[in-house]
């Protein structure tokens, strides 16, 4: 009975799903094709331009389409970059934990201690310090931290200080932090109000008192999001430019002063693309890591 | 087991919970015995839930006292209660495997590893899930996360248990036989169990005493068959299902009973010691649907109601069978098939609706 019904309608359902495709694949074509070609244009394009620019050489200081390894061999062996690739690395990863570390008191306060009016307030909040272009911030940072600036002024009659971070990694830590701590309490915000209440209830039913019910529910059930703040962080701490230079003082160098250098000293374009494409390279690496980190383990099956 | 213990082990003492402005619950007293089986029982929004919350300290009370062994414990916090709750989506921790899962208030309990496995693997045992114990709860059924939560709560060993709405994520098949399982359960461990729900033949199948609940107050408690048969207002007689509600107007009609009037009829029931009802008083008569039997004609003997059939319901080996009387009364029969397999019950069919004058009782109107 079935079949005859199925033979019935099928000759005339088909034609039917046929335009029904057609007119879906126009409508995505219209909507999706404009982004897709601006991505192509000015991204995919200029990422092949990079990497192709990693083979060319410099010849008194013009540069010239070329087929050569130099470059890479080069830089991999430089010394230089190497220390800086390992500072680099390490100063993100140390932005990546500090920052999770000091928001997750803000965001688990943002996500189940307070009113939902306030809670949209200060998250709107976090959001303002991105309505200033980042620079400004971070020179505001340095006029904080200056010798006669606010905080020595405020420690001096205390006896303490004065202090100096700038020119000093601790600087660059700082700065890094001014970028990535307000996304960071926002992503970590959002995900600890992702985590069912019933399972933090369960977890206090069983017998598990409020910070026991932190690290042995409340961070296992927010791990992807908690994981994908980090790794935000050290994607934006390690590429950055403006803090190493501004209160760092540059010294040593980070990856993304060591690509200004290579430019601004010798016009070094294929030297700074190494150096870019290695970092493009390591970022890939740490974010494949971290989302395995984050996703895997238990379940592995679906 | 604790002999030192007397008097009851929980009382909810007049006990009301406000959430900002609403009131959930408006007040609410009783008491539970050790080893009893106690349903909260009641439509969605009643307070049976927050009732169980507050039991479990998930919420603290804005009045009145909970005390277990005489005991104030409105404040402690759930952490330091010994009452494990079944919740009604399970409340599995996804990121733990199943055994971790049974284990996990014994870790709480600082029970060292090997004795809390043992302890789990039992339980699991016992409720048939230990060959699941590696997996991830994700790959459970239903039936299945339900047993490990079960698990989960027993491994704790409670003097209470604690259930909300256990049985209506399963489905009708699962539901029965998870229903005798929770009542084997309870009589094999002799430990309080305190089950919240919205079907009165899950709190009357499985309860000790049932607690009824509406808008946020306590409308009976008693045992089932109590309930069943003395609804003691007319929300429980409603509720509880397969009631006749007739109203009418009362008057004496000697040897101790009463004559209804109204639009199903008339009808005599035994006259209530309490509360008196005088003459020409607007009453409701109660009589249980299965209670009432169906014949073809008079026999002068009990009420007898004429009535038209509207139409007939068979489900399984029972019957019901919709009346309309003269007056325009809907009026419901329940019989087991056997019973009236005998007697034609066609649409528009004539028929007498026939009691035993004992079976009805009064509500006040």
């Amino acid at each position: 009975m079935s079949d005859a019904r199925s033979t019935q309608t099928l000759p005339s359902a088909s034609p039917v799903t046929s335009s029904a495709r057609a007119t879906r694949l126009r409508f995505a074509a219209f909507w999706g094709l404009p982004p897709l070609v601006w991505q192509l244009a000015f991204f995919v394009v200029p990422l092949g331009f990079l990497v192709a620019m990693t083979f060319w050489s410099v010849k008194s200081f013009r540069l010239t389409p070329d087929a050569t390894l130099a470059n890479w061999t080069f830089i991999l062996n430089a010394g230089f970059f190497r220390n800086a690739y390992v500072y680099t690395f390490w100063l993100a990863g140390l932005t990546a934990l500090l920052a999770s570390l000091i928001a997750f008191p803000a965001a688990y306060t943002l996500a189940f201690r307070l009113q939902p009016a306030t809670r949209r307030f200060l998250v709107f909040m976090l959001v303002v310090p991105f309505f200033t272009s980042y620079p400004v911030r971070i020179y505001s940072t340095q006029i904080f931290f200056s010798p006669q600036g606010i905080i020595n002024a405020a420690l001096h009659p205390l006896g303490l200080g004065p202090i100096s971070v700038l020119n000093s990694p601790t600087g660059t830590v700082i700065g890094y932090l001014v970028l990535t701590l307000p996304l960071v309490v926002l992503l970590q915000t959002f995900a600890l109000m992702n985590v069912p209440k019933t399972l933090i209830e369960a977890a206090h039913n069983l017998g598990c008192g409020r910070l026991r019910t932190i690290l042995t529910v409340i961070v296992p059930s927010a791990r992807i999001g908690l994981v994908v703040a980090a790794t935000f962080a050290f994607v934006l701490a390690f590429g950055d430019y403006v803090a190493p230079l501004y209160l760092g003082g540059s010294k040593p160098p980070t990856l993304s002063i060591l690509i200004a250098d290579q430019v601004k000293s010798g016009n070094h374009w294929p030297r700074a693309s190494v150096v870019a494409v290695i970092m493009i390279l390591t970022l890939v690496a740490v974010m494949s890591t971290m989302l395995a980190l984050a996703y895997g383990r238990r379940g592995a099956k679906p | 087991m604790t002999t030192t213990k007397a008097g009851p082990m929980l009382e909810i003492d007049r006990v009301a919970k406000r959430y900002g402005g609403t009131l959930a619950v408006a007040e609410v007293s009783f008491t539970i015995g050790k080893g009893e089986f106690i349903a909260l029982m009641g439509p969605s929004g009643c307070g049976k839930t927050t009732t169980l919350r507050m039991i479990a300290g998930l919420d603290t009370p804005s009045e009145g006292e909970i005390r277990l062994w005489g005991r104030r414990i409105n404040e402690d916090a759930p952490w330091e209660r010994d009452a494990p709750l079944v919740w009604q989506n399970y409340a599995l921790f996804p990121f733990l495997s199943v055994v971790k899962n049974v284990e996990f208030g014994l870790k709480q309990r600082r029970v060292p590893a090997a004795e809390r496995r043992k302890k789990a693997m039992e339980w699991m045992e016992r409720l048939g899930i230990a060959g699941f114990a590696e997996r991830g709860v994700d790959q459970l059924s239903g039936g299945q996360r339900q047993r490990v939560a079960l698990a989960r709560a027993l491994a704790l060993e409670p003097e209470m248990l604690l259930l909300d709405e256990p049985l209506s994520a399963l489905d009708p098949h699962l539901r029965v036989r998870m229903q005798s399982e929770l009542v084997r359960l309870h009589r094999e461990l002799g430990i309080t169990f305190v089950c919240v729900t919205h079907s009165h033949s899950e709190a009357f199948a499985m309860a000790d005493r049932v607690v009824i609940m509406s808008e946020g107050r306590v409308q009976q408690i008693g045992a089932p068959r109590e309930i069943y048969r003395r609804a003691s207002n007319r929300f429980v007689a409603e509720f509880v299902g397969g009631n006749n509600l007739f109203s009418g107007t009362a008057s004496s009609a000697g040897n101790g009973a009463l004559r209804v009037e109204g639009p199903f009829g008339a009808a005599l029931a035994p006259r209530p010691s309490e509360p008196a009802i005088h003459d020409g008083a607007a009453v409701t008569l109660v009589v249980a649907a299965d209670r009432i039997d169906i014949a073809s004609a008079r026999s002068g003997i009990g009420n007898e109601i004429d009535a038209r059939v509207v139409t007939l319901e068979v489900v399984g080996s029972s019957a019901t069978v919709f009346l309309e009387t003269a007056g325009g009364v809907d009026l419901r029969v329940q019989r087991s098939l056997h019973e009236i397999e005998n007697t034609p019950l066609n649409p528009g069919q004539a028929v007498i609706a026939r009691w035993s004058q004992d079976e009805g009782y009064f509500l006040p109107a």
